[in-house]
């Protein structure tokens, strides 16, 4: 059904249609805006793709569209957790054997390793530019955005009393759920030592714990709160998106803070090991407006190119104001565990 | 005979296989520092604590589960044991997440039902879950204990008066200790090894704690915590070994007949522990496939499921034989058996790194199915051991020497004599490795050939992106296929024995 929906995407869906709802904040006049596929040459040849998670066979229809355009093109494809690819891809690179000529990992941190360790060559300037400023890596490229968001149940809470500021939060006496073991949380309390320093940070983890349950996925903690077991939490924003498109009617809905780790904008990326054409090539394709209206439709993802249309149920983006923080430095993750282990958060 | 043979040299070479993870991870921790800041104590406290439970709760279903199938007058007994023993094909996240979804406020049983119930999380969730799921090693290893018992000691003990609890709790259970501890041996370790469970459900033991490390790119403290899980997994089979063997020549088979009140009861608690492991989630996963349609499914993953686990199977056995045939000479193949069984007692994310690193020397394995084959053979070898040990036992070389008397050639001796007793165990084993591959996850997505998917690693995909209606069609067939499989293979195992009951062998 879905598969099928996004073939006939990539073959009908003209640039006009894409179009349809364009970001204020993302129209930024230096980015390019995404050229349709059929802008870009076939692919052909072999090219082993390392593929974070994968959310659930979404990205696999976008890869099967990719192959039946290209039907010369041979991509073997390797899934696993993100960390587990890039834990995969140090071990190879230090003995000289790496299998993989691109790496999508769902979040920018397992690039940050890879970046750091297995040290792949420069992004070709012709791709980086097709992104927004914020957003040019020199080593990886984002392909989509996930926002840090605030679940809350509206039957226990009135979102005008919650603080926009994720380091009031502790004044605040509602019942907070979290999930301090899952990466997504590790990112933001990452992102938090960054912005606000080990010492902040520290005592915002203290005076949380004692107000916040814990969960093993972010997942767990959306359903927590849409079940009203606490009144909200802390997850990606699609998690919650996913849930209400199973359940529309369920209790939750999404706050954001502003300019904090609160709302943090992570990002999706991939990159390019084993330089070649034909694997730039592939870039190329994702960051086209098919592939990209379609992670925004389908996985409520956040795009971050100008032009493409937000995923249903989020605000308008140019409402937002993710906090800036150089995404690869989300991979320093050790300080963190250190203060979520002194803090008895972990 | 000879103190030391060939098949010590065997074994002695699946111990030093088994131990070379270990040796990885050595390397591996080498400069690590951990600092839990006494967390380690609870973290200690919380792993043994909950084995223990499990343990506990594993015995008290699957103890009475194998005198029921084996040896009461109950219908359709075969049918009975195959689906007792479906729960074995359950993943532990998908069991896990099914009660937590399933009970507590807003829980699927409230929003369908409007009934209160409690939680299932924290200490004692985790603990029941795993005993859902892990109770029927414990049947299995009991059941076969039960089958080499003589029949006419309880015929005597009945005679002489003794009431029916009372001959099974002085005659019948004293003599099958040791099948129960070996059972109890695999529930431990695999509640020591097992992350899903306790992480879905709350409960911090020490495998979290590797988890937490290895996805923070701390690999060398994730390998350090490893060992010091390896060092309480070593500690446990100490417990274990403790426990003395002892064998009789069944002559009868053990008959208990139950009036129709206790056999009422006992039906009605089959069901129980069935609805609790089997129809909960399945129901679970059955409303979230009616409320969110199902994706495409591409039914090549039950045939790349399949076939690494059956070869895993094969190969298992046949390793075990070896081993099997030490442990039952002395102390020494005693002592390389149980080094061969630390192997399920190693996490498998910490197996399946440690041979990734192997793989990696190693380049003509290296994502190939021979290394994730090997993977699953050293970590489940011990569910083979068992059972083909059992029947080595029986193994009599005077047996053969008959044989060999009467004109038989060596060849002919081994084929009418040997496989016949052996294959019973090497069946049961083999199908116990079969489940547990097939239902493994950790070392799968590590090793596997890059593009093979199986069902395990679609389940994992569509769970962690939450779609859970997705999961529903590879769920159901994985408990599916391994339910036929398992079917195929007691069956087999009834015929065998019977057969060798009518030979009077």
């Amino acid at each position: 059904m879905r598969r099928r929906a996004l073939l006939r995407a990539l073959a009908l869906l003209g640039p006009a249609t894409a179009f349809a709802r364009p970001l204020r904040a993302f129209a930024d006049p230096s980015a390019g805006e995404p050229a349709s596929v059929d802008t870009l040459p076939r692919l052909s040849g072999e090219l082993t793709l390392y593929l974070g998670r994968g959310e659930g066979g979404l990205y696999e229809d976008i890869i099967a569209a990719i192959e039946k355009r290209n039907p010369d093109l041979e991509l073997r494809i390797r899934r696993g957790p993100s960390t587990a690819l890039a834990n995969t891809l140090v071990a190879e690179s230090r003995v000289g054997r790496l299998r993989a000529d691109l790496f999508w990992s769902i979040d920018a941190s397992s690039l940050g390793l890879v970046t750091r360790q297995v040290e792949p060559p420069a992004i070709p300037a012709s791709l980086r530019d097709l992104l927004k400023p914020g957003f040019r890596y020199e080593h990886w490229v984002p392909i989509s955005g996930r926002f840090r968001t605030i679940p809350y149940n509206p039957q226990k809470l009135n979102v005008a009393e919650l603080p926009q500021d994720v380091m009031m939060l502790p004044e605040s006496d509602a019942r907070f759920g979290w999930a301090p073991a899952y990466g997504a949380f590790q990112s933001f309390i990452t992102a938090m030592r960054l912005l606000e320093g080990d010492d902040a940070t520290g005592a915002w983890l203290e005076a949380m714990a004692g107000k916040s349950s814990e969960f093993a996925g972010e997942f767990g903690v959306v359903m927590a709160v849409s079940r009203g077991e606490v009144d909200l939490g802390f997850a990606n924003h699609y998690y919650t998106l996913r849930l209400k498109q199973g359940r529309p009617d369920a209790e939750v809905e999404l706050a954001f803070t502003q300019n904090d780790a609160g709302c943090l904008l992570n990002a999706s990326g991939i990159a390019v090991l084993r330089p070649s054409e034909l694997a730039t090539d592939f870039v190329r394709h994702l960051l086209t407006s098919e592939v990209q209206s379609y992670l925004a439709r389908e996985a409520y993802e956040v795009p971050l190119m100008a032009g493409v249309p937000s995923p249903e149920g989020l605000p308008p983006i140019g409402e937002l104001k993710p906090p800036q923080v150089d995404l690869e430095r989300l991979g320093d993750l050790q300080p963190t565990l250190r203060l979520l282990r002194q803090t008895g958060v972990l | 005979m000879s103190r030391f043979s060939l098949s010590h040299f065997a074994s002695a070479l699946v111990a030093l296989a088994v131990l070379a993870p270990v040796a990885v991870l050595v390397v591996l921790a080498l400069g690590a520092d951990v600092d839990l800041r006494g967390e380690t104590v609870r973290l200690v406290a919380n792993t043994l604590g909950v084995t223990v439970l499990t343990v506990m709760g594993a015995v008290a279903i699957g103890v009475p589960m194998a005198l029921a199938t084996a040896h009461c007058n109950l219908p359709r007994r075969r049918l009975w044991l195959a689906l007792l023993a479906a729960p074995l094909a359950v993943p532990s996240y998908i069991g896990a997440f099914a009660y937590f979804a399933a009970f507590g406020t807003g829980g699927e049983i409230e929003t369908l039902t409007g009934a209160a119930v409690p939680a299932v999380r924290g200490f004692g969730g985790t603990a029941l879950v795993m005993t859902l799921y892990t109770y029927p090693f414990v049947m299995l290893a009991t059941r076969a204990a039960l089958s080499q018992l003589d029949g006419r000691t309880v015929e005597a003990a009945r005679s002489l008066g003794a009431t029916l609890p009372v001959v099974l709790l002085r005659i019948v259970l004293p003599r099958v200790r040791s099948g129960i501890a070996g059972g109890a041996l695999l529930v431990a370790l695999y509640a020591m090894s097992d992350f899903a469970t306790p992480a879905i459900l709350g409960l911090d033991t020490f495998i979290r704690s590797i988890y937490v490390e290895y996805n923070a790119f701390g690999l060398a403290r994730a390998a350090l915590l490893s060992l010091q899980l390896l060092a309480l997994v070593a500690f446990v089979l100490l417990l274990e070994s403790r426990v003395g063997v002892e064998r009789e020549a069944a002559q009868e088979k053990l008959e208990i007949t139950l009036g129709p009140r206790a056999r009422t009861v006992l039906m009605a608690f089959m069901l129980v522990v069935l609805a609790a492991s089997l129809l909960l989630p399945a129901l679970v996963f059955g409303v979230w496939l009616w409320r969110d349609g199902a994706g495409g499914f591409d039914p090549w993953l039950a045939w790349n499921s399949a076939y690494p686990a059956l070869l895993a199977a094969l190969v298992t056995v046949f390793v075990a034989l070896p081993v099997a045939h030490a442990a039952v000479r002395g102390k020494v193949g005693r002592w390389l058996e149980r080094i061969a069984t630390l192997g399920f007692g190693i996490p498998g994310i910490v197996m399946g790194t440690a041979l990734l690193y192997v793989g990696l020397q190693l380049d003509f394995l290296y994502q190939t199915v021979a290394l994730l084959v090997l993977g699953y053979v050293l970590r489940f070898l011990p569910l083979a051991v068992g059972p083909v040990r059992n029947c080595v036992a029986r193994l009599d070389a005077n047996l053969l020497a008959a044989a060999r008397n009467l004109g038989a050639s060596p060849f002919e001796a081994f084929t009418r004599v040997s496989v016949p007793l052996l294959l019973p165990g090497a069946i049961a084993g083999g199908a116990l490795v079969f489940l547990e591959a097939m239902r493994e996850l950790p070392i799968t997505l590590l090793l596997r050939p890059t593009g093979l998917e199986t069902l395990t690693t679609e389940l994992w995909q569509v769970y962690e992106a939450g779609y859970f209606g997705r999961a529903a069609v590879p769920g159901l067939l994985l408990i599916a296929i391994s339910s036929v499989a398992l079917v195929f293979m007691l069956s087999g195992e009834d015929r065998l024995t019977t057969r060798k009951a009518s030979r009077g062998i």
